[in-house]
C-alpha cells in the first residue's frame, strides 16, 4: 500500500515537472507556435507599373485575370482532381503541362495555377460548383498584357514566373521579402532593366485562420505600393513603320534624337510574342524560338555584332583629317585597285575605279582605294583611337541589359587571340570596315549622331527623363574634332544622297536633306578573280546591307543606323527603310 | 432530530473531504467544458445530467450493504463480458473503433464498466479463496483479466486495455503475488515486446513512433500531440484566460471535449490552474488510498485499491498523453472529460470506496 503511495507521488511530480517544463520554460516557443498556427500572413502583390511610349500609348498593360490555383502539398491525387474539375471546366493537356512545369520550377510560391485566363462563363460555372473543390482557390490577379503584341519586343522585353534561380538572386540582393507575394519578374528589356521601379512594394494582410485554414477575420492590412509607370523615349508609330519596313528581312535599326540621345525606334528582326513568357513559356515554344536559325531571341540592336563595312568610312576619314592626312584639296587617282608593297592587290568595289577622288568624293562614292591607302598611312593605333572617340569598341551605356561592346582589333589583340602577327593588308581592309572590326547597330547610331551634332554629349537611352542618365551625361565630354573636319565629312555624307552618291535615289523628291553613308558587309569572302553575283549566292551568305544617316542635314533631328542581314547592297535595301522613317518623323504633321 | 443531525444522517456514509474536492473538480470541469465547446451549452447541460446520474448512483451505492456488492460481483463481471461480446458484433463504430452499445437514446461503453467490474471480480475471487492463495489462484485471476483485455484490445482500444491490464496486475500483486514473480514476468514482457510490437495495428505503431518524435510527422500521427503541447505551452503561468485559447477556439486542438479536455484547461488557466487541479486529483487519490488502508478484509482492500488505481492510471495516462509523455491512446480524464459512461463509472467507483470505508469490514454487516 505504501509502495503504491510512493508511485502516486513519483508520477505526480513527474507530470508536474513536465507541465512546468512545457508551460513555463518553453512558454515562448509554444506561444510563437500557437500564434503561427492561428495567424497567417497573406502577401498582397503590388500592381506592376505600366509602360508607355513617348506619346502615352500603352505598351505593357495589366489585365484582370482569374485563375484556379492549388497548393501542391494539399493535393493527394492530381489526376482525380483534374478529372473532377474537367466536368466543370475543360482542362486540357497544355494546362496540365504548364502546371507541372511551374511546379518543377517553384518551391517558393504558395499556390500554382492549374488553369488561368478563365472566361466569364468558366468563372460562373466554377463559382457554382466551387463547394466541390475546397482545395482549389479562385485567385484574382492583375496579369501582364502586351496590347501591341510583338511590336518592340526587344526593347520591351517580357516577364516570366520567378524561378528558383531568380529567387536566390533576390535573396542575395536582400529583396526576397518584397517578392513574397509576387509571381513574376522582368526577364529582358525594359521589364528587366527597370524591374525595381515597375515592381513596387509588396503589402500583406494578417488574418486569423482556424485549423483548416479558413480565414476568420483580418487583423491588419498593409496595402501594397504599386510600381511606377514608365514612359519610354520610343515613338510607337515610328517603331511600327520601321518594323513593317523590314518586311520579313532580319536585321536591326536604331533611330535616335542626336540632340539628347532619346531612342525613337529600336528594332531587331525577327520579333516574337512577349506574351508567350508570362505563364512560363512551353517547351515547344521555347525550342521554336531558341533553335530557329533566324534567332528571334537575339536582340540585334545591342547584341548583334556586325562588320561595319563602308559605314565606317566617315569615321576613318575623320581619323585621317584629324591627323592632318588627306586634307582637301588632296586628291588621289583611283585606278580601281590598291597595291600594298607592290605585291598584294586590293580591289575597289567599282571595276575601273572612280578616277580623281578627294576625301569628300571618297565618302560620297564610297571609294575603297582611297581608304586603303589612308588606313595604311594612318596605322591601326591612330585609327582605333579616333574610332574609340566615337564610341566604337565600348558599350554605349544604353539603359538596357547585356549590351555588347563590339571590337576594335589591333596587333596585340590578334596575337592574344590567334597567336599570329598583324599584316598590313588587315590594316587596309580595316579602313573600309571589313576585317576584325565589329560594331553594334546602337554604336553606329550613336557615332552617326555624334557626326550630326558633334558638340552634344549624349548617352542613348530608352527611358524618358531618366535622372540617372542626366547625371551620367554630364560626365561625358563632347568629342573633340575640328569644325573643318566635321564640315568635310558632312559634305561627303550629304553627297551620298545626291547624284553620283551611293544612295542617290533616296535623295530624290524630298523637301529636306539627308546625310548618309551606305555599307555592305561581306558575310563570306570571294576568292580573287571571283565575281560577286547576288542571284547565285544562297540568301544566308549574301552580304549584310548597312546604312547610317541623319536628317535634316543642316539641322539634325534624327540619326539612325540600319543593318539588314543578307540584304545585299546597303543603299538599295536599307536606304528605303530610313527614308520612310525620315519622311514620317520630319513631316509637318508629326511636329 | 435537529437539522445538523439530519444532515449527519443523510450524509453519514459520504466521506466529506473526498466528496468536497470531487465537487470542486466537477464544477471546474463543467466551466472548462463550456470553453472546450466554444460556449455551446448543449454538452455542458448533458454533462450536468451525467453528473447527477453519477452522484445518485454514488449515494445509492454508499448506502447499500457491502455484502450486497460482494454478492453481485460475479454477475456484474459476467454481464460486462457479455456486453463486450455484443459490442464486438453489434457495436457502433466511432473513430475506427467499435466501443459503443446503443440502447435507444442511450449509448454507452462496456469497456468503461470494466473499470469497476474487473476490480470487483478480482476482489471477489481472492475473497472466496482467502485461505488458499497460491500460484494457481493467481493464474486463474490472471485469466479473469486476460479475457476482457483481449476483447477490448481487438475493438481496438489499446489505451483502455493497457489500463485494465496494469490495474488488474496491481490487484494480483496486492493480493500477495511474490515480488520476484513480478520481476520475472516484467523481463518476460520485455523479451516478448518485439512480438507484441508486431501484433500492433499500424495506427498504434504510428502513435508510439510519433511519441518518440512528434515533429517528424507534424501533419500526420504527431499532429495531435504537437497541437496539445502548443496549447499547454502557450498557456504559460497564468493562462490565456477562459474562452481565450486560440488552440481551442480555432479548432487546432482535436477532441477537445474528451481526450484533450485538460489541454483546453491548461491553455486557458496556465500552470497555476494546472497545479491547482493536479493537487485536487492527487488529494483525491491519497484520500482513497488512506481510506483503503483503514479497511479490514481482503475484499474491501483489494476492491478499493483496485478502483483507486484504475482511476489513477486513467488520470496519469491522460495527462501524460496530452503533455507528450505517452502516446495518444484515447483515454478520458476521469471527472473532467465529457462522456456519460466514464463519469457515471468514476462516480460509482468513488461510491464503492466510500461504502467500503464507512462499513470498514464485511463482518461488521
Amino acid at each position: 500500500m505504501k509502495f503504491i503511495g510512493y508511485c502516486f507521488l513519483i508520477f505526480f511530480f513527474l507530470i508536474l515537472f513536465r507541465f512546468f517544463y512545457i508551460q513555463i520554460l518553453q512558454n515562448n516557443y509554444y506561444s510563437t507556435q500557437a500564434y503561427d498556427n492561428s495567424i497567417k500572413v497573406i502577401p498582397i502583390e503590388p500592381a506592376r507599373g505600366l509602360i508607355f511610349d513617348r506619346n502615352n500609348t500603352i505598351i505593357a498593360d495589366n489585365k484582370l485575370n482569374y485563375s484556379l490555383e492549388v497548393i501542391p502539398r494539399e493535393i493527394e491525387n492530381l489526376d482525380i482532381l483534374i478529372n473532377k474539375l474537367n466536368d466543370v471546366i475543360s482542362i486540357d493537356t497544355e494546362d496540365i503541362k504548364k502546371y507541372k512545369r511551374i511546379l518543377n520550377n517553384n518551391e517558393y510560391n504558395q499556390t500554382i495555377p492549374i488553369k488561368s485566363n478563365l472566361t466569364k462563363k468558366e468563372l460562373a460555372e466554377f463559382a457554382i460548383q466551387s463547394y466541390q473543390f475546397p482545395n482549389i482557390k479562385l485567385k484574382e490577379t492583375l496579369k501582364r498584357y502586351y496590347p501591341k503584341g510583338s511590336l518592340g519586343v526587344h526593347f520591351l522585353g517580357y516577364i516570366n514566373r520567378i524561378s528558383k534561380k531568380d529567387l536566390s538572386i533576390l535573396e542575395k540582393e536582400g529583396k526576397k521579402e518584397n517578392y513574397i507575394g509576387t509571381d513574376h519578374i522582368g526577364k529582358a528589356g525594359v521589364e528587366f532593366q527597370y524591374e525595381q521601379e515597375l515592381h513596387g512594394e509588396s503589402g500583406f494582410k494578417q488574418i486569423e485562420v482556424n485549423s483548416i485554414g479558413k480565414p476568420l477575420r483580418t487583423l491588419k492590412t498593409y496595402s501594397a505600393k504599386e510600381g511606377n509607370n514608365i514612359h519610354l523615349t520610343i515613338d510607337l508609330k515610328i517603331q511600327k513603320i520601321a518594323e513593317n519596313a523590314f518586311k520579313n528581312k532580319k536585321g536591326a535599326l536604331i533611330a535616335m534624337d542626336p540632340n539628347n540621345g532619346e531612342i525613337l525606334a529600336y528594332v531587331s528582326m525577327p520579333i516574337y510574342d512577349p506574351g508567350l513568357f508570362i505563364d512560363g513559356i512551353s517547351h515547344k515554344n521555347w525550342n521554336k524560338l531558341n533553335k530557329s536559325p533566324d534567332k528571334p531571341l537575339l536582340d540585334r540592336a545591342i547584341n548583334g555584332l556586325y562588320p561595319p563595312g563602308s559605314t565606317l568610312k566617315p569615321f576613318v576619314a575623320i581619323a585621317g583629317l584629324e591627323n592632318q592626312l588627306r586634307m582637301p584639296p588632296f586628291k588621289i587617282n583611283d585606278p580601281g585597285y590598291f597595291y600594298i608593297n607592290n605585291s598584294r592587290r586590293f580591289k575597289d568595289w567599282k571595276i575601273g575605279g572612280h578616277g580623281e577622288v578627294d576625301i569628300i568624293k571618297a565618302i560620297a562614292v564610297s571609294c575603297d582605294t582611297f581608304f586603303y591607302g589612308l588606313a595604311i598611312e594612318l596605322g591601326i593605333p591612330k585609327l582605333n583611337k579616333a574610332l574609340a572617340n566615337f564610341g566604337f569598341g565600348k558599350k554605349t551605356g544604353i539603359d538596357l541589359p547585356n549590351e555588347k561592346a563590339g571590337l576594335l582589333a589591333d596587333a596585340k589583340w590578334k596575337m592574344k587571340k590567334y597567336n599570329k602577327k598583324w599584316y598590313s593588308g588587315e590594316t587596309a581592309i580595316t579602313g573600309i570596315g571589313q576585317g576584325f572590326t565589329q560594331v553594334t547597330p546602337i554604336q553606329l547610331a550613336l557615332a552617326t549622331s555624334k557626326i550630326a551634332l558633334p558638340n552634344k554629349s549624349v548617352i542613348p537611352h530608352i527611358k524618358l527623363n531618366s535622372q540617372h542618365l542626366k547625371q551620367n551625361t554630364n560626365n561625358i565630354a563632347p568629342i573633340r574634332v575640328s569644325n573643318k573636319t566635321i564640315a568635310w565629312v558632312k559634305e561627303g555624307m550629304e553627297n551620298v544622297t545626291e547624284d553620283g552618291g551611293t544612295a542617290a535615289f533616296i535623295g530624290k523628291n524630298i523637301k529636306y536633306k539627308i546625310a548618309a553613308k551606305t555599307g555592305t558587309a561581306q558575310v563570306f569572302s570571294l576568292k580573287d578573280g571571283e565575281v560577286y553575283d547576288e542571284e547565285k549566292i544562297p540568301e544566308k551568305l549574301r552580304d549584310h546591307a548597312l546604312f547610317i544617316a541623319y536628317a535634316p542635314a543642316e539641322n539634325p533631328k534624327i540619326a539612325l543606323a540600319i543593318v539588314v542581314e543578307n540584304g545585299g547592297h546597303g543603299g538599295s535595301t536599307a536606304g528605303p527603310i530610313a527614308k520612310k522613317i525620315f519622311d514620317y518623323y520630319l513631316s509637318s504633321e508629326y511636329r | 432530530m435537529n437539522i445538523v443531525s439530519l444532515q449527519n444522517y443523510i450524509f453519514k456514509k459520504i466521506d466529506r473531504p473526498l466528496f468536497g474536492s470531487l465537487t470542486l473538480i466537477l464544477i471546474i470541469g463543467l466551466i472548462n467544458l463550456t470553453s472546450a465547446n466554444q460556449q455551446d451549452m448543449t454538452n455542458t447541460m448533458s454533462q450536468i445530467i451525467n453528473i447527477f446520474i453519477g452522484v445518485a448512483f454514488l449515494y445509492f451505492i454508499c448506502n447499500i450493504q457491502t455484502r450486497t456488492i460482494l454478492t453481485f460481483a460475479p454477475w456484474v463481471y459476467l454481464i460486462t463480458i457479455i456486453l463486450l461480446f455484443v459490442v464486438d458484433f453489434f457495436g457502433i463504430k466511432s473513430h475506427g473503433a467499435q466501443r459503443w452499445i446503443s440502447l435507444g437514446i442511450l449509448n454507452f461503453q462496456p469497456s468503461e464498466i470494466l473499470k469497476i467490474s474487473l476490480p470487483l471480480i478480482l476482489a471477489w475471487f481472492y475473497q472466496k479463496n482467502t485461505n488458499k492463495i497460491d500460484y494457481k489462484i493467481h493464474f486463474l485471476a490472471g485469466l479473469l483479466i486476460l479475457i476482457p483485455f483481449y476483447l477490448i484490445l481487438t475493438q481496438p482500444d489499446l489505451g483502455t486495455s493497457i489500463l485494465l491490464l496494469s490495474g488488474g496486475l496491481i490487484i494480483i500483486f496486492l493480493a500477495g503475488l511474490p515480488t520476484k514473480f513480478l520481476i520475472t514476468s516484467f523481463f518476460g514482457i520485455l523479451l516478448s515486446s518485439p512480438f507484441l510490437w508486431n501484433s500492433l495495428l499500424d495506427y498504434q505503431k504510428q502513435r508510439i513512433l510519433s511519441l518518440l518524435d512528434p515533429f517528424s510527422d507534424p501533419y500526420g500521427a504527431g499532429y495531435h500531440s504537437i497541437q496539445s503541447m502548443i496549447a499547454l505551452g502557450s498557456g504559460g503561468i497564468y493562462g490565456r484566460g477562459w474562452l481565450n485559447g486560440t488552440q481551442t477556439s480555432l479548432d487546432f486542438l482535436p477532441e477537445t471535449r474528451t481526450d484533450f479536455i485538460f489541454s483546453v484547461f491548461s491553455e486557458e488557466f496556465g500552470f497555476l490552474g494546472v497545479l491547482a487541479i493536479l493537487s485536487l486529483y492527487i488529494f483525491i487519490f491519497y484520500r482513497c488510498m488512506w481510506m483503503t488502508s483503514k479497511m479490514q478484509d481482503n475484499f474491501s482492500r483489494l476492491l478499493s485499491a483496485g478502483l483507486t488505481i484504475s482511476l489513477f492510471t486513467g488520470f496519469i495516462v491522460n495527462v501524460a498523453m496530452i503533455s507528450g509523455l505517452f502516446p495518444i491512446v484515447g483515454v478520458p480524464l476521469p471527472f473532467f472529460s465529457y462522456g456519460g459512461t466514464s463519469m457515471v463509472v468514476s462516480l460509482i467507483s468513488i461510491g464503492i470506496i466510500m461504502n467500503l470505508y464507512s462499513n470498514k469490514t464485511l463482518i461488521a454487516n
